[in-house]
């Protein structure tokens, strides 16, 4: 450490040092780390009005995580089944999510890197960018105008007189994941772009020459060239899903929760700081745990996550 | 494939060079081109009906049916006090998260060239977990440990703990310095250290040589990196939300609004935010290609900007479109427009209500004065076997049936209390 330290300030003087070292221990130190164990702090205690902090009362507890398995002391039904299936069914819709927007953004990807040229993929690109300008919030409301009640597709199709009945698409839930998957389009393309356009065409030729169908040459060259894109891509979009509250605010039916939404309701509708900080917390674990497995599973590191 | 280089988005693949015969190829190339087109559409549809509805003097923001051509929309943004609070507290949280990034990710991309190897995966690994975190877990630590620091201080309310903005500059300085760090790594990458070594051996200092030769080479990454962050931090939600307490940003207040009422004004921040981005884009995409070429050819001066750069021609026709359309705004007025809509609905309500009594008079004729209460008002929408059920078996036998309560969708009109004679509205 003090070889690391001397060698610092010899190889760049002492101004460059000390600037290099205090942004990365501020930086480290008051944004990153500390918050984070404030936050744990928080959810291990009990959610006590402020004339009663520090005092006797004042003592670590996982009640906070009990009531997110269990429920309120005394529950009937054993499990605290609201909030485990609110958790499940943002785990199970952001992977939905997530799987949908590989799929759609493969094609798009692979056609960018490998045939588009020129203008063309100049224009493509720019295409791709300009949506992202704009706000998330603006985005989720465009799918309200468009899934709504009175919306376009209702409107529509009662004027065809397809139905007599607005469809509830806001209900059903189709509005979210439509706005879900649209709002991470562009987090999925561009690790899939890079990945896949470092691929030497040479290799698709001699795949194209020995015979491949054009499925095989993508399962067995391209997708396995492009894995660590895939991976970053997928993860990316997965962390965001999970973690997305504007979406699912505008856009969630009214009996459908997202779990950050519940996180969002214990400290601003029912004021319990300690609650909420223990569901955040558990929502950073779900997510790390996810990202090392995606790393373990599909054997990236995570230097190539992020680029 | 390179031989068709695209001119526009669509047309390009959907017409591939017919040069052989339809071969398996062919077919795959069909399906690439059209897949774009569905794809673009996906991309490019809600933002278009969006700006549609903008500018449509429905209240209801809706793209169909269209009623009249209104920039009402426009204004009643415009006059948003929250908004324009939003706006300036935005930009005063822009400014701080810029240099606050900006710095932080620029110490902590040079530190990365520092490091010795064996430590170096658990820095960055750290470093980068900001972007990997949910936003509101972000916040959330911010807000608690902040609060925290400001308990144990004994701090009053009124301090800097306690100020949203001020805690919305860390949260968000917390993962916007990561995209810096990125980006300055880019371009270190870039940089040959040895530039460096040769000016310490001329006997530069070491700050000398931050200022006159690294800091130079970094200033486009410093430009591009402060844009980043300021976008970052504009549309940021999910940090913002927890942090900002009682004050607002614009992106909390938009959420807001799109989240309780519904609102064509919403559109109308988004048609403006859609404009102004594409300018942006275009601008800047035909600024690097008039750069590209002045270093080739050395033509200078706005000609050669615009020539064979669609890109330029784009952004500046864009501009000169939206000043149009302010200029029209200022002149269109929408109010006989919107008059003669309303007086149509009026008149279909009327005719409604007319044949409404039309049948309400027939059946009395044909039941006898006692059957006053209308049966299952509710049923049939208008137009369409409407009050079908009135002659069924049953309401004949003068049975008992039970009210249904009128239909929200359509209020007032077959409400029980609009058959009655005389109850105009």
């Amino acid at each position: 450490m003090t070889r690391l330290l001397a060698g610092l300030y010899h190889r760049n003087g002492a101004g460059m040092a000390t600037f290099m070292l205090a942004g990365v221990a501020f930086w480290i130190v008051f944004l990153i780390v500390l918050p984070q164990l404030a936050m744990l702090d928080f959810s291990l205690r009990y959610d006590l009005p402020p004339a009663r902090i520090g005092g006797p009362e004042d003592v670590y507890t996982f009640d906070n995580y009990k009531f997110f398995l269990f429920g309120h002391p005394g529950n009937p039904e054993g499990w605290n089944f609201v909030d485990l299936r609110v958790f499940a069914r943002t785990i199970v819709a952001a992977a939905l999510v997530t799987v949908l927007n590989l799929a759609i953004c493969y094609p798009i990807a692979y056609y960018l890197a490998q045939s588009a040229s020129g203008a063309g993929a100049r224009a493509i690109a720019i295409a791709l960018i300009v949506p992202y300008w704009i706000n998330e919030i603006l985005r989720a409301f465009a799918f309200r105008i468009i899934f709504g009640d009175a919306g376009v597709i209702n409107t529509v199709l009662k004027l065809l007189g397809l139905v007599d009945q607005s469809i509830d698409f806001i209900r059903m839930d189709v509005a979210l994941y439509a706005g879900l998957t649209y709002a991470y389009l562009l987090l999925m393309i561009f690790p899939l772009y890079n990945a896949i356009e470092s691929l030497d065409r040479n290799q698709l030729e001699a795949a194209r020459d020995l015979g491949a169908p054009w499925w095989r040459i993508h399962w067995r060259v391209v997708i396995p060239f492009a894995k660590p894109g895939i991976t970053s891509g997928c993860t990316m979009v997965f962390m965001l899903a999970a973690g997305a509250l504007a979406v699912p605010q505008v856009l969630g039916g009214p009996s459908s929760l997202w779990f950050t939404q519940l996180i969002y309701q214990s400290f601003f509708d029912f004021l319990n700081w300690a609650r909420g900080a223990a569901y955040a917390v558990i929502l950073l674990v779900t997510c790390t745990l996810v990202v090392l497995l995606m790393m373990r599973v599909f054997k990236v590191r995570l230097g190539e996550i992020g680029r | 494939m390179s031989q068709h280089s695209a001119a526009t988005v669509d047309a390009a693949p959907a017409a591939p060079p017919v040069r052989r015969a339809w071969t398996p190829e062919t077919t795959i190339r069909v399906f690439v081109g059209a897949y774009i087109v569905l794809f673009f559409a996906y991309l490019f549809g809600p933002l278009i009906i969006m700006s549609i509805t903008a500018f449509n003097s429905s209240s209801f923001p809706r793209a169909v049916p269209w009623e009249c051509l209104t920039f009402e929309w426009f204004a009643k943004a415009a006059a948003d006090d929250r908004l324009r609070m939003g706006l300036r507290n935005a930009a005063v949280i822009g400014a701080g998260v810029v240099s606050l990034s900006v710095t932080l990710g620029l110490a902590g991309a040079l530190f990365l060239t520092q490091v010795w190897p064996r430590a170096r995966a658990t820095y960055y690994t750290v470093v980068i977990s900001p972007i990997l975190m949910p936003g509101v877990v972000l916040g959330i630590s911010t807000l608690l440990f902040w609060d925290r620091i400001a308990k144990t201080l004994g701090a009053s309310t009124d301090t800097l703990f306690y100020n949203g903005i001020f805690l919305t500059i860390l949260g968000q300085s917390c993962f916007i310095s990561s995209y810096c760090m990125l980006v300055f790594i880019a371009r270190l990458q870039r940089f040959d250290m040895g530039l460096v070594d040769a000016a310490l051996d001329l006997g530069a200092t070491n700050a000398q040589a931050f200022r006159k030769i690294l800091l130079p080479f970094l200033k486009p990454a410093v430009g591009s990196a402060a844009v980043l962050a300021f976008l970052a931090s504009f549309e940021n939600y999910n940090t913002t939300v927890f942090t900002i307490s009682h004050y607002n940003t614009f992106t909390t207040e938009v959420a807001q609004k799109a989240r309780l009422g519904i609102d064509p004004s919403i559109s109308s921040l988004a048609v403006v935010i859609i404009v102004l981005s594409l300018i942006g884009v275009l601008a800047h995409e035909g600024w690097s290609r008039y750069a590209a070429r002045r270093e080739k050819t050395g033509a200078r001066g706005p000609g050669a900007f615009f020539r064979g750069n669609p890109a330029a021609i784009m952004s500046a026709l864009i501009v000169v479109a939206g000043l149009g359309t302010m200029w029209a705004a200022q002149h269109h007025s929408a109010a006989a427009c919107k008059a003669e809509v309303l007086q149509e609905k009026l008149e279909i309500q009327r005719r409604l209500r007319e044949e409404a009594a039309q049948r309400r008079l027939e059946r009395q004729q044909q039941q006898g004065p006692a059957e006053s209460v209308p049966a299952r008002s509710g049923i049939g929408s208008p137009g369409r076997g409407t009050f079908g059920d009135v002659f069924s078996p049953e309401s004949l036998r003068g049975a008992p049936t039970p009210t249904a309560p009128a239909e929200p969708r359509t209020p007032g009109v077959f409400s029980p209390d609009t058959l009655r004679p005389g109850t105009g509205q």
